[in-house]
C-alpha cells in the first residue's frame, strides 16, 4: 500500500449555546450597556468613556455598541504567556487549555498539622513551589493573603513569593496603582526589562468590577496601569446567580458578558491591542447558606456558555475550576473537581483557574491541589480522543491470540504499553492486602504525603541577583 | 567471571532479550558452567525483577518484558542442562479448575514461576480434577498450582484435592491455589497448602514451600 494519510482523531468538546442563543446574549449585553448603563467610579476611565462616544446620563455612562465592536476587534486573540525563564510555556489561544490554583484566600490547611489557620507570606512560597512541582499545573496564583506582614503589602509579598516559589506564569492580584508599579518593578527586573516584559510576559493580573454593574475607582485604575503598560490582564465580573447577578444563569452571562466587555473596552481605548482576558465568575449564592458556591453545576454549566461567547467574540478565555465548598478533601471536593475540570477541558477554557479551593474558595489546601492534579491527568488521557491506526487497531495481535488466552504477554502489548494505557500517581489500584499492609491509606492522606514529597524534593529554578536587589529596594522603599 | 553474571542479570532487568542471548553465550564460551549462568545470571535478574515488581516499583508488562529476555537466554542453555538442573528450583503443574475457562490470571502466575527458574507443566483451563491426577502421575511435580476465577468453580479446587487424595498422591505434592474469590480460609478449608493473593507472591510461596 502507498502511504496514505493517517485518520484525523476527534477529541471531544462541547458547546453550551446555539448561534441564536450567543447572539440574544450578546445583544442582550448591548442593551444593557446602551441602555441600562454602568456606574464608573474613576475619573480617568469615565473621561476616555466619554471622549470616546459613550453618553452620561444621571449617574450612568452608556456604552454605544459601535465601541465594544471595535474593542473586540483591536484586541488580540491571543495571549503568549511564558514562564520566567522566558520560555513560552502558556499560550492562551483557541483550543489550548491550562490549569492553575486561585487568589487570595484567607486561610489554609496546614499540611503538616492539618489545622486550618491564616495563611501566611510563606505558604504562599511553599504553594507556589508545590505549584512548581505538580506537571499538571501550568501556572500560579497566591491562594492567600499573607497574615504576617503589614496589611498594605499583603499583594507585594504575595508577587514576591510566587516568584520565588515557582518559575511557573503567575496571575497576580494588587490592590492599587502603588502596588501596580512596584509589582511592575520586581517584573521587568525578572524579565529582564520593560520591552522583554511585553514581549514575553510571565504574568497577568486579575482584577474585578463589582456585579452588577459597578467599576470601583482603584480597580480600574489597576487595569488602566496594565493597558498603559500594555502587559496582560483579566477583569471577570462575578455575577453570582441571585447574588451579584440575577438567579437566572442566562441573566447571569448577559449581565456578565456586559460587565466584561467594558473592562475591555477600557484597555482598548488605552492601548488598542492590549492582550486581554475575557471571562467572568458565575457560580450560585447558596439560598441556605448564602455562601457563593464553587461546587454547584450552575458553575460548568455557566463557564461553558462564556467560552462559547469568547470564541464568538475571538478571545482567549478565562474560567475556573478545580475547587470545592466541601471543608475537607473528600467524596464531594472529588465529585466537584472533576465535574468542572472536565468542562475545561471540554469546552477548551485557556486559563482555568482556582484548582485546589476548598470550602467554597475560604481556604487554600495543598491535598486539594494535588488531588487535582490528578484529575487533571486522567481527564486529559480522556479528552485526547482515541488515536485509529494500524498499530493501534492490533489487527496481527488479534490475529494470534489464543481464544481466552488474552494479551496480557503479547508483543503488542509489551511494545505499547506505556503510551497506551493511562498510568495514575495517586489514584489507588493496590491489590487489598498489600493496601492494608501499606497503611489503609486514603486519597487525602496520599496526598499529603505526595505534596510533603514534592516539596522535600523539588527545587525550583531561583531568581536572578538583579531581581532579589530590586525586591530588596522595593521592600525597603515601601517600609520607609 | 562474577562481572558477566551481574551484566546478563541487569541486561535481563531492561528485558534486552538480544544482550542476554550474547551475553549468555559469551559466558559459555569462556567456560563457565550452564548451571551457574542459570542460577547467578538469569534467574539472579527475574529475582530482582520480582522483588521490584512485589515492591510496586515495575508494572506487569515490565516483568513479562524481562521474562522474554529470560526465555531467550533459557533457549540457548536449555539443551546444555541436565534435566535436575532444567527443572531449577523444581517441577510446576499449574492449571485453571474444572468449568473454568480463564487463562489470563493463571498464564501471569506461570510465567513469573518460570521467572524464578520453575519448570512449569502447564495444563491449561477446565481441567478435570482426574486430569490433574494423571499429570501428577506422569510428570511427578513437587507443586501443584490451582487457579479459579469465579466463585461456581472454586468448589472445583476441594473435588481436585480429594481426587488426589483418593489416588494416594496428596502427600507427594504441595498444592497452592490463588484467583478472584480464594482466600486464605478457603484454602484452610480445602486442606490446600496455600494461598497467594498475587502472582508476585505465588513465586515466593512456592519458593516456601520447596525450601
Amino acid at each position: 500500500m502507498t502511504a496514505q494519510f493517517p485518520i484525523e482523531t476527534l477529541r471531544p468538546g462541547i458547546r453550551m449555546l446555539s448561534d441564536d442563543q450567543i447572539l440574544a446574549i450578546h445583544n442582550a449585553s448591548l442593551d444593557i450597556l446602551a441602555q441600562t448603563g454602568i456606574v464608573m467610579k474613576n475619573e480617568a476611565a469615565r473621561d476616555l468613556l466619554l471622549a470616546a462616544g459613550s453618553w452620561q446620563s444621571g449617574d450612568r455612562i452608556k456604552i454605544p455598541e459601535y465601541l465594544i465592536m471595535s474593542a473586540i476587534g483591536s484586541a488580540p486573540s491571543r495571549i503568549p504567556l511564558h514562564n520566567r525563564l522566558g520560555e513560552l510555556t502558556m499560550p492562551l489561544e483557541e483550543g489550548k487549555v491550562f490549569f492553575g490554583p486561585g487568589s487570595d484566600c484567607i486561610f489554609t490547611m496546614d499540611l503538616e498539622t492539618g489545622e486550618r489557620r491564616k495563611a501566611t507570606a510563606e505558604d504562599i512560597r511553599r504553594i507556589a513551589h508545590l505549584c512548581d512541582g505538580l506537571d499538571q499545573i501550568d501556572f500560579t496564583m497566591s491562594m492567600g493573603n499573607p497574615s504576617d506582614v503589614p496589611a498594605m503589602d499583603i499583594y507585594i509579598h504575595e508577587f514576591i513569593n510566587m516568584i520565588r516559589g515557582s518559575v511557573k506564569p503567575t496571575c497576580y492580584t494588587a490592590n492599587n496603582r502603588a502596588d501596580m508599579e512596584d509589582i511592575y518593578r520586581i517584573a521587568c527586573a525578572v524579565a529582564g526589562g520593560e520591552m522583554q516584559l511585553r514581549e514575553k510576559p510571565f504574568l497577568i493580573l486579575y482584577a474585578e468590577s463589582i456585579s452588577p454593574l459597578l467599576y470601583p475607582d482603584e480597580s480600574v485604575d489597576k487595569l488602566l496601569f496594565c493597558a498603559e503598560k500594555g502587559i496582560p490582564v483579566t477583569y471577570p465580573p462575578s455575577p453570582n446567580t441571585g447574588g451579584g447577578g440575577p438567579i437566572t444563569v442566562a441573566g447571569a452571562l448577559a449581565l456578565g458578558n456586559a460587565e466584561c466587555l467594558v473592562g475591555l473596552l477600557l484597555t482598548q481605548l488605552v492601548r488598542p491591542g492590549t492582550p486581554f482576558l475575557y471571562g467572568m465568575n458565575i457560580a450560585t449564592l447558596d439560598m441556605k447558606s448564602a455562601i457563593v458556591s464553587y461546587g454547584a453545576p450552575e458553575w460548568p454549566l455557566a463557564m461553558a456558555a462564556w467560552i462559547d461567547l469568547s470564541r464568538y467574540y475571538g478571545l482567549p478565555v478565562w474560567g475556573a475550576a478545580g475547587a470545592t465548598d466541601s471543608k475537607v478533601v473528600d467524596a464531594q471536593a472529588g465529585i466537584e473537581a472533576t465535574v468542572t475540570v472536565m468542562t475545561a477541558f471540554l469546552s477548551r477554557c485557556n486559563l482555568t483557574h482556582d484548582v485546589g479551593y476548598i470550602e467554597y474558595g475560604t481556604t487554600s489546601s495543598m491535598e486539594m491541589l494535588v488531588v487535582a492534579d490528578e484529575i487533571i491527568r486522567g481527564v486529559r488521557y480522556a479528552m485526547g480522543g482515541i488515536e485509529i491506526n494500524e498499530q493501534t487497531l492490533a489487527r496481527e495481535a488479534i490475529h494470534r491470540a489464543t481464544p481466552g488466552g488474552g494479551f496480557l504477554a503479547d508483543d503488542h502489548t509489551l511494545d505499547n504499553w506505556k503510551w497506551a494505557q493511562w498510568r495514575p500517581m495517586l489514584i489507588d489500584r493496590m491489590r487489598y492486602d498489600n493496601w492494608l499492609a501499606k497503611g489503609s491509606k486514603d486519597m487525602a492522606a496520599r496526598a499529603n504525603e505526595r505534596a510533603r514529597k514534592i516539596l522535600m524534593e523539588h527545587e525550583p529554578a531561583p531568581l536572578s541577583e538583579t531581581a532579589e536587589k530590586t525586591i530588596q529596594a522595593v521592600l525597603k522603599h515601601r517600609a520607609s | 567471571m562474577a562481572d558477566i553474571l551481574a551484566k546478563i542479570a541487569s541486561e535481563l532487568y531492561e528485558g534486552e532479550d538480544e544482550t542476554v542471548v550474547e551475553l549468555v553465550q559469551k559466558a559459555l564460551d569462556q567456560g563457565m558452567a550452564p548451571a551457574e549462568i542459570l542460577q547467578g545470571g538469569l534467574i539472579s535478574g527475574m529475582d530482582e525483577v520480582g522483588q521490584d515488581f512485589k515492591s510496586g516499583e515495575l508494572f506487569v508488562p515490565e516483568v513479562l518484558i524481562a521474562a522474554r529476555a529470560m526465555h531467550a537466554g533459557m533457549n540457548v542453555l536449555r539443551p546444555l542442562l541436565t534435566e535436575s538442573e532444567s527443572a531449577g528450583a523444581g517441577k510446576y503443574l499449574i492449571g485453571t479448575v474444572k468449568g473454568d475457562l480463564h487463562d489470563i490470571g493463571k498464564n501471569l502466575v506461570k510465567m513469573m514461576l518460570e521467572g524464578a527458574g520453575f519448570e512449569t507443566i502447564d495444563l491449561g483451563t477446565d481441567v478435570e480434577p482426574q486430569a490433574f491426577v494423571d499429570a501428577v502421575r506422569e510428570h511427578k511435580p513437587k507443586l501443584i498450582g490451582m487457579s479459579a476465577l469465579l466463585t461456581t468453580t472454586m468448589v472445583q479446587m476441594r473435588a481436585t484435592v480429594e481426587a488426589l487424595e483418593e489416588a494416594g498422591l496428596r502427600d507427594s505434592v504441595k498444592i497452592m491455589i490463588g484467583g478472584a474469590p480464594v482466600t486464605e480460609a478457603f484454602a484452610a478449608d480445602i486442606g490446600a497448602d496455600a494461598y497467594a493473593p498475587d502472582a508476585a507472591s505465588a513465586v515466593d510461596t512456592a519458593r516456601e514451600l520447596v525450601a
